[in-house]
């Protein structure tokens, strides 16, 4: 391979002018990122005009920052007030926001800024080596593949939430529930819409969980500040501590790989990577602080996949001209507008501008770590001032930002009432996570799994002939069983239970740990973290036996 | 973020940028001079039923860009997407017609979106006034390049063991390869996507044999040879594509294409309505829009309002027909 244009765009980069136009990129991606709700692809959408009468390489830098600050800037908002502005960032809230209310915002913000550039900048390094050789995988990724996919997220989302297993199963069903509503995609028909046209496109997932997680909170904490006063705690530093990046690396880089391969896939390849990230982080934590209670690792690993999914989905769009997502058909229409037309041919026939795009994203991303940090503590600032303040101006935010997602003031509506609803969950022990994510998982496994069927004429067994699918089905079959051997083993053996948890280890095979890791068992916290591999072969090839179901006690 | 069944949502995210793009790009409001009577006098909200970044979109921008020029006021462009253009569309039929409220409309909307939705749903250009008619967005048939496929008769080789691609239930994409597969006799599985680009990926990767979508979206991969041309669905040729012929030359009466107009609300008074379509063919002469429409693959079809209800009823007309005669299925609660 030829490095030439990439050097050469380097320098072309690294001009005074062409810093400035990244600066200003990043800062105000930031600034309107932050506005609750508005998640990267709408940042990009409002600063787009910015760089209509502006040189294409300048104007690509500028997106290249805008593009990154509206990724950070949706963490900064999801930490600090529970406010995601897209799927994944409704991930970095879990853990996130906890720290942010044991007024460890700061730390939150500045993995969440590290882990990002890590995660950004080792996808763009792959990028520039191989997104030719790779691009093909994502076109490997048909409706069989994403329905096999999407199994396996809905499969960890049911275990990602906190306290009740069937409170959570029951916020699950909601929210698939929930995704039907809207025109039948397949048959026209309208579902749930009670004759209403608002609904005919279905219910969207920002106001939703715009509603469940930021306005619920607000009402929540209302409520509890009257019977009994407390502030977010005391200022805390903001550079990440060494104690706290070595608790962060593993779930970094899992993340960052984690977050490569699913950012490929055209689709919801980054919210499945950032949940499949949780899921694994959750079911492999030693730290001190349990998951729900605000773990770094939470934090860590899921925007590490994140960022790197984000930046993967660039290379369908840049070598296949595919937009993966939302954020990237805005770009698409961005480098029109430039007179960039991503796909196939760009390498060939404009080397100098597919580089320049792809430079361009390195120096965003550096941009951003280098902005990031020293605003960090401003952006923790928002948390000390006072609730009776803060709070409606957060609605009113929140109010606005769900307007302008279409123009309507039916999204507002939307918002208030999964806001209340959210509200009614969290004050009888309902998390609305498993709610928000189902709701997202629904969709997407309902239409592959439709169009499958179309597909294969209705035949299941067609999907014999998709080894993705196949490998991953396969995938799922081994979560759902390896829990239960192991359990019925240990109802057997008691003795074993100390030998899985010493084996357990950060080391772990991806596939294995998320097998092992999804346990059903009542008590998440004592069980095993082990790769089934390491377990002593008597135990695990123990065959069920009559008197210790699944459901029988299985440790004291 | 989204794979097609999951677009919808976040996509409605993109037109969060709308309303502000156009508020960010064209906030200047300029004392109405090109008019008679005062007016323009302020900006001219140009609505768009569809998410910011789609073609529908562009083509508003494209001619908002113009506005302030020919008009003398800004023309901010605002997205509403939702049922298909259909929220958007009566929200402005709801409007005093008194020259500030234009909506983009999309010829499908009309002509076939609403064989297949309830009657209360469907969008009629009664409550509208069509000002100008803008261009024609063509519709191609595509195959994998793999698939060996150049004309319909290949593919009706393979008939019975096909699947095809569609931009979704009640598009022009759906009607048009329905229309085709039933009159050559075709028979093969019909796998609806949310939107084009989806419905080409999957064509791409081999998910399924054939699609139709929009002539701007297989162009990058037409040239790229990733994909084969196999027929438009005008009833003349594409000038970006002369070498490919037309469904109706090979014997098929499948004229399907997507049409856009600029509409009003009705019953605007005259001259406001004059003011209105001489800026618009003022805006249509420059040679940036003309270059836009070169770009994007798009034909001319810049005829009067007049023509354009005409032309829209009869297609309306002719597809019922067509449904009817060859007991086509287009799903939906409409039949």
């Amino acid at each position: 391979m030829d490095f030439t244009p990439v050097i050469e765009g380097f320098e072309v980069l690294l001009q005074p002018e062409n810093l400035l136009f990244c600066l200003i990129g990043v800062v105000a991606g930031m600034a309107i990122g932050v506005l609750p709700g508005l998640g990267p692809a709408a940042t990009i959408a409002i600063l787009l005009p910015l760089t209509y009468s502006m040189d294409p390489i300048p104007s690509i830098i500028m997106l290249a920052g805008i593009f990154y600050g509206g990724i950070y800037g949706g963490t900064v908002t999801a930490v600090l007030l529970k406010l995601p502005g897209e799927t994944a960032s409704a991930i970095t809230a879990l853990e996130g926001y906890p720290l942010a209310q044991k007024g460890q915002g700061g730390k939150a913000l500045g993995v969440g800024a590290v882990a990002s550039f890590i995660g950004g900048t080792v996808s763009i390094v792959v990028l520039t080596l191989v997104a030719p050789v790779i691009a093909g995988f994502a076109l490997e990724f048909g409706p069989p593949e994403y329905t096999a996919l999407t199994l396996l997220g809905i499969l960890l989302v049911a275990t990602i939430g906190n306290g009740s297993k069937l409170k959570a199963l029951a916020g699950a069903a909601l929210g698939l529930l929930l995704a039907t509503v809207g025109r039948d995609a397949f048959t026209g028909e309208l579902r749930y819409t009670a004759g209403n046209l608002e609904l005919t496109d279905g219910l969207q997932f920002v106001p939703i969980a715009m509603g469940v997680f930021g306005l619920a909170e607000i009402l929540y904490n209302l409520e509890r500040r009257r019977k009994s006063t407390s502030m977010p705690v005391a200022t805390d530093r903001v550079l990440p501590s060494k104690a706290t990046m070595k608790e962060s690396a593993a779930p970094i880089g899992r993340g960052g790989v984690l977050g490569f391969l699913l950012g490929l896939l055209p689709g919801g390849g980054a919210t499945v990577s950032a949940m499949a990230s949780y899921g694994i982080e959750k079911r492999l934590n030693k730290g001190s602080t349990p998951f729900g209670k605000g773990a770094i690792q939470g934090v860590a690993g899921p925007e590490t996949a994140n960022n790197a999914a984000a930046t993967a989905s660039f290379i369908p769009l840049l070598t296949l001209g595919i937009p993966a997502n939302a954020t990237m058909a805005v770009m698409f229409s961005a480098l029109l507008i430039q007179g960039i037309t991503p796909g196939p041919q760009l390498v060939a026939t404009d080397p100098d501008l597919f580089w320049s795009v792809i430079n361009s994203m390195y120096l965003g991303n550096i941009v951003l770590l280098i902005l990031a940090i020293p605003l960090i503590g401003v952006f923790v600032r928002i948390l000390y001032v006072r609730s009776s303040i803060l709070s409606p101006i957060i609605v009113l935010i929140v109010c606005i930002g769900a307007y302008t997602i279409s123009n309507r003031i039916f999204e507002v509506m939307v918002v208030i009432v999964f806001g209340v609803l959210g509200y009614l969950m969290k004050k009888y022990g309902f998390d609305p996570a498993p709610l928000v994510l189902a709701f997202v998982l629904g969709s997407l496994l309902e239409d592959n799994f439709r169009r499958s069927l179309l597909m294969f004429d209705g035949d299941v067994t067609r999907i014999t002939g998709h080894p993705i699918a196949m490998t991953l089905l396969g995938l799922f079959l081994l979560v759902v069983l390896i829990p239960i051997l192991l359990k019925l083993a240990k109802a057997r053996r008691p003795d074993l239970v100390g030998a899985d948890q010493t084996t357990a280890g950060a080391g772990a095979k991806v596939p294995a740990s998320v097998a092992a890791g999804t346990g059903t068992g009542p008590d998440t916290s004592a069980s095993p973290d082990g790769d089934p591999q390491d377990h002593p072969p008597k135990g695990s090839e123990e065959a069920p036996d009559e008197g210790s179901g699944p459901g029988g006690p299985s440790r004291p | 973020m989204s794979w097609p069944s999951c677009s919808r949502r976040p996509l409605a995210v993109v037109a969060a940028g709308g309303l502000s793009l156009g508020l960010v790009a064209c906030s200047g409001v300029t004392d109405g001079t090109a008019g008679g009577g005062g007016y323009p006098a302020e900006s001219i909200t140009l609505t768009v039923g569809q998410d910011a970044g789609g073609s529908t979109d562009l083509i508003a921008r494209a001619l908002a860009e113009g506005s302030q020029e020919a008009l003398g006021v800004s023309m901010p462009v605002e997205n509403q997407p939702g049922a298909n253009g259909a929220i958007a569309t009566q929200e402005v039929a709801n409007q005093d017609p008194d020259g500030y409220e234009l909506t983009l409309l999309n010829s499908t909307l009309i002509t076939v979106t609403s064989q297949v939705v309830p009657e209360e749903e469907a969008v009629a250009l009664d409550d509208l006034d069509v000002l100008m008619g803008l261009s024609r967005d063509d519709y191609i048939m595509v195959a994998n390049a793999d698939t060996g496929y150049a004309t319909v008769d290949d593919v009706a080789a393979d008939s019975g063991d096909l699947s095809y691609g569609t931009a979704g239930v009640g598009t022009g994409s759906q009607l048009a390869q329905l229309l085709l597969f039933e009159d050559a006799g075709i028979e093969g599985n019909e796998v609806p996507f949310d939107s084009g680009a989806p419905a080409l990926t999957a064509v791409m990767g081999g998910q399924v044999d054939v699609a139709t979508i929009q002539v701007g979206e297989a162009m990058p991969q037409i040239e790229a040879g990733t994909i084969n041309p196999i027929v438009i669905f005008a009833d003349e040729r594409n000038q970006h594509l002369e070498d490919v012929p037309t469904a109706q030359e090979k014997g098929y009466e499948v004229p399907v294409a997507q049409y856009r107009a600029v509409a009003m609300p009705k019953g605007a008074p005259d001259e406001v309505r004059q003011t209105l379509v001489e800026g618009i063919e003022e805006i249509t002469a420059t040679e940036g829009y003309q270059q836009f429409n070169e770009e994007n693959y798009l034909t001319p079809e810049e005829v009067s309002g007049e023509e354009v209800e005409q032309q829209w009823t009869e297609l309306a007309d002719q597809y019922e027909q067509s449904i009817e005669d060859n007991g086509i299925d287009l799903g939906g609660s409409g039949e």
